[in-house]
């Protein structure tokens, strides 16, 4: 928004005022965020042995390089299926918690901060119970399955493939539903109790009124809720790093964990940045996506 | 009637199946170490033990990592949120040239990956001297922190009704003192909310730490007690159970009493439906 | 002396032009009140004299001084807003007291004058509450005691009783009179409600899309309506606006639409044959006998008096008023006769000029134009 010459000194003295205000905030954006971003596009175009920081420019070697790769590619399928795998969990089981959690409940209160607790604990501990929870030979998992004889012999849920990822997918589903079930929690204690009302009058029953109200009711947030995870399930680290550290070989390696891998276990800055920034140009169509449909929502009120 | 009671108790079988490794968590952080390797395994222990608590506290650098998160996680949240909450008020509040890409830059980098930042980031550290010191995980964690808490604000300031500001300056007030005297005060469960998000956040952070940090003085909880699991020779799971409980007190804490400001930060934090 | 004076004010928010070439003086211990449709730029015009708007042209002055510049609080105005903006964490004490508190008037004599302001609004037994547990009424007392503890020059009331009840609102109504009496200061009144404006103001103000229609006393403006807006916006039920043509008869003119074909008297300069628009008032209109007839299309009792509305000449809707006794069945027809000498005519369009001779010359002295 373009204002006039015309502005008053007065209107100039409170422009300035919301520049100083904003100030810090820019300067700390600049040194911590932008600087560092340009810095990644521009470390690409060199080659850097981590331990040195002796480097020599190449220029768009690294990219070439990146996309010869196989282990790019399968990185970049590992972090598709992850990401979708993990991301459909949680909508379905968020979405069908917070139905339940939606209705009279004994003790709701309660079960939603058990529900919720996944989400705000540390990786770390995450990680660290599943890691235990997993244990082939005194985990209760495998002995829960044992008994009820769903299996025979202790399974390898981390060591093997492809029952890793099929573990990581199931962590990340346990740690990060909550968020769906909170978001959808709120929204649908917005909607309307009439149009219920209204549909049971015309005679919809329970599973129409899911269908013809709840979920038409629901579409916007689910939009949105389904963009924000993706991205950050996307760009997840942890959880993925201390399940598994991308094992076994690389059957469970995302694109962050080869950043990592490349930069501070192979010591090739260079490269690393690259695999950085093309990560994050796949990630941007879905963060232009995020940012224009907040910025419309945002305008429209 | 008896539907009532069914849904419920499907209802709370789900719910205790999604607790139930923090149940474990706990549950194997109080039994001794032979009962841990029982077969079948016992779900309640039946001999209790705060053996591996007193453990942690005496023969590890637990303490240690615990004081560096403290520091590390309340440096972050204070620096964070004073300078997002000028900063909201200016982006909410105010009119200049650029704003509005602004808030769309703030919403932009609240979105960013970790891994694109932590190559340059590092250098720079490195550069300045900084390695290896809590001070170089605050200035780190400001680059995740500081959009999350400015977006959180910015829709916590726009919350507030403008008229209560007008009133203000037509009652004599300059706008820092209508900021102080009417705005603060109505911010403050927006402001509560957002600190705590951050703090979590900080507490919780892994990668920056485990790259930027390697001496145990300025370890903090996160790489500390993953290098607990990593250095033995055999895995004490009883004392990394413990060690989990141990570093989840702050966050048991806030959920006894102060969740409502945990839900109220989802509504604010982007997913307004 | 605190006269208010707008003279050339412009508000544009990007191309959209909140309020056009305002010139407007208020006279000192004036009420005035600015009318007008939702997004006439009253609200904009009084924002702007609060300095909370900044004028994209032209200056607004208090008492012969500019104060384009000047930030509210030195304004030495006070102002009550729609929402009332009571603060929440304040008691009302504290909430009345904050004018004077940024204002450095020492705290024993601040909790004198509170204690004043208090007793005169009945808000003393409340004074150690939050506004939150106050009803809608009692905020609104307590917002108007913010304003008046002070006792500015200029105090600027933003729909303060459209959020009151119907009952509620008649008594603030007085008790703003009242007020108003007893302090001789200049208010300036933003409402869209004629009946607040007609029955409070010394003058109103009428806008629509962002320029004066008119600004004249509230009988001046009821009785000679500057133009068709004017007309249509000012009185209940609203006054009867037919559209048809003008010809010249002689010296003066007359107006035909279907089979109606009055004489409108003498008309002024601006008057042209051709399509233009007549007014006439409810109560311009007298059923039960003359030269006309109509049939009733429905009969709204009000208690003391029915409102008529007929159908004439195949498509005119017409109103009435007549008095409760007169009974009229609806669907039956009835003989009315219009008293030509009440009857207004304006120029085509929505703000179509008066035509009217009469008080012609004394409108154009009192629009504030001068």
């Amino acid at each position: 928004m373009s204002r006039p010459n015309t502005a008053t000194p007065l209107e100039r003295r409170y422009a300035m005022l919301g520049v100083i205000l904003i100030a810090p905030t820019i300067l700390v954006f600049c040194a911590v965020i932008v600087y560092p971003l340009f810095s990644a596009i521009y470390l690409s175009l060199f080659q850097i042995f981590t331990p040195t920081l002796q480097g020599s420019f190449v220029g768009l070697e690294n990219y070439q390089r990146l996309f010869q790769r196989s282990e790019f590619w399968i990185s970049l399928r590992n972090t598709l299926v992850w990401t979708i795998g993990t991301l459909t969990l949680q909508i379905l089981l968020g979405v069908a918690m917070a139905l339940v959690l939606h209705q009279n409940l004994w003790f709701r209160s309660l079960a939603r901060s058990l529900i919720l607790f996944p989400y705000f604990v540390s990786t770390v501990v995450a990680v660290l119970v599943w890691r235990w929870l997993f244990n082939d030979l005194y985990g209760i998992l495998n002995h829960l399955m044992i008994s009820v004889g769903l299996i025979d012999w202790p399974l390898d849920f981390l060591g093997s493939s492809p029952n890793a990822m099929i573990s990581v997918i199931l962590v990340g589903a346990w740690k990060y539903f909550p968020f769906v079930v909170i978001a959808v929690l709120a929204r649908l204690q917005t909607i309307p109790e009439p149009l219920y009302e209204a549909a049971k009058i015309d005679g919809a029953g329970p599973i129409a009124r899911f269908f013809d109200i709840t979920l038409p009711q629901l579409r916007e947030v689910l939009v949105v809720i389904i963009l924000l995870r993706a991205i950050w399930d996307f760009k997840e680290f942890d959880l993925i790093f201390l399940l598994t550290g991308g094992g076994p070989l690389i059957t469970t390696q995302t694109l962050p964990l080869l950043v990592y891998k490349e930069a501070f276990a192979l010591n090739q800055m260079g490269m690393a940045s690259a695999y950085a920034v093309v990560m994050m140009a796949i990630m941007l169509v879905f963060m232009v996506v995020y940012v224009l449909k907040t910025r419309n929502k945002d305008e429209s009120r | 009637m008896t539907r009532r009671i069914l849904f419920n108790l499907f209802a709370w079988s789900i719910v205790l199946a999604v607790a139930f490794p923090l149940f474990w968590m706990v549950v194997t952080s109080i039994k001794p170490q032979f009962e841990l390797f029982r077969r079948p395994p016992t779900i309640l222990p039946e001999t209790v033990t705060f053996e591996h608590y007193w453990r942690l506290l005496k023969e590890t650098n637990f303490l240690i990592y615990f004081r560096n998160s403290v520091v590390l996680s309340v440096a972050t949240t204070v620096t964070v949120v004073s300078i997002a909450t000028l900063g909201a008020y200016s982006l909410v509040r105010f009119r200049y040239r650029g704003r509005e890409s602004l808030a769309f830059l703030v919403l932009f980098t609240y979105l960013l990956p970790s891994v694109v930042l932590i190559i340059p980031l590092y250098l720079m550290l490195v550069t300045l001297g900084l390695a290896n010191s809590i001070l170089s995980l605050v200035i780190a964690y400001t680059t995740f922190a500081l959009p999350y808490a400015l977006w959180l604000l910015r829709s916590f300031m726009a919350g507030i009704p403008e008229d209560l500001e007008s009133a203000a300056l037509v009652d004599g007030a300059s706008r820092l003192g209508a900021f102080w005297d009417v705005i603060l005060p109505q911010l403050l469960p927006g402001i509560i909310s957002t600190a705590l998000f951050t703090f979590i956040l900080s507490w919780n952070e892994y990668l920056f730490a485990l790259v930027l940090i390697n001496s145990d003085s300025a370890r903090p909880l996160t790489t500390g007690v993953m290098n607990m699991l990593v250095s033995s020779f055999n895995i004490e799971w009883s004392l990394l159970m413990a060690a989990s409980v141990m570093m989840s007190v702050p966050l048991i804490i806030v959920f006894a009493f102060l969740q409502s400001y945990l839900t109220r930060g989802f509504g604010a934090g982007g997913v307004k439906g | 002396m605190a006269d208010v004076v707008f003279s050339n004010v412009q508000k544009t928010f990007g191309t959209f032009t909140a309020v056009r070439d305002l010139d407007l003086t208020i006279r000192s211990g004036e009420f005035v009140s600015l009318l007008g449709p939702s997004g006439c730029g009253k609200t904009t015009t009084l924002r702007m004299l609060a300095g909370l708007e900044f004028p994209t042209g032209g200056t607004i002055s208090i008492d012969g001084k500019v104060v384009n510049d000047t930030a509210p609080g030195k304004r030495d105005i006070a102002m009550v807003f729609q929402s009332y903006a009571l603060y929440p964490h304040m008691t009302v004490a504290k909430n009345i007291a904050y004018p004077l508190k940024k204002r450095g008037v020492p705290a024993a004599e601040r909790d004198q004058m509170v204690a004043k302001a208090a007793e005169m609004l009945q808000l003393t037994p409340l004074l150690n509450r939050k506004p939150g547990q106050l009803s809608g009424g009692q905020q609104q007392r307590v917002a108007l005691g913010r304003a008046l503890v002070r006792d500015p020059k200029v105090f600027l009331l933003d729909e303060p009783l459209s959020n009151l009840d119907a009952k509620l609102r008649g008594y603030m109504r007085a008790e703003l009179v009242e007020l108003h009496a007893r302090l001789g200061r200049t208010m300036v009144y933003v409402t869209h409600d004629q009946l607040e404006a007609m029955t409070m103001s010394d003058r109103i103000a009428i806008m629509l899309n962002g320029d004066l229609q008119q600004f004249a006393p509230p009988q001046e403006v009821y009785r000679f309506p500057a133009n068709r807006f004017v007309a249509g916006f000012i009185g209940t039920p609203s006054m009867n606006l037919i559209d048809g043509e003008l010809t010249r008869a002689g010296s003066g003119w007359r107006f035909c639409a279907a089979s109606l074909d009055v004489p409108v008297g003498p008309l002024n300069d601006m008057a042209q044959p051709g399509p233009a628009c007549l007014g006439m008032r409810p109560e311009s209109l007298s059923l039960g006998a003359g030269e006309q007839m109509a049939k009733v299309l429905l009969v709204e009792q009000t208690g003391h008096e029915n409102i008529v509305t007929l159908q004439f000449a195949g498509q005119i809707r017409l109103t009435a008023r007549t008095t409760a006794a007169q009974d009229l069945q609806m669907g039956a027809d009835v003989a009315f006769a219009i008293d030509t000498s009440a009857l207004h005519v304006f120029g085509p369009g929505e703000t179509g000029p008066r035509l009217n001779r009469l008080l012609e010359n004394k409108s154009s002295e009192t629009d504030g134009q001068t």
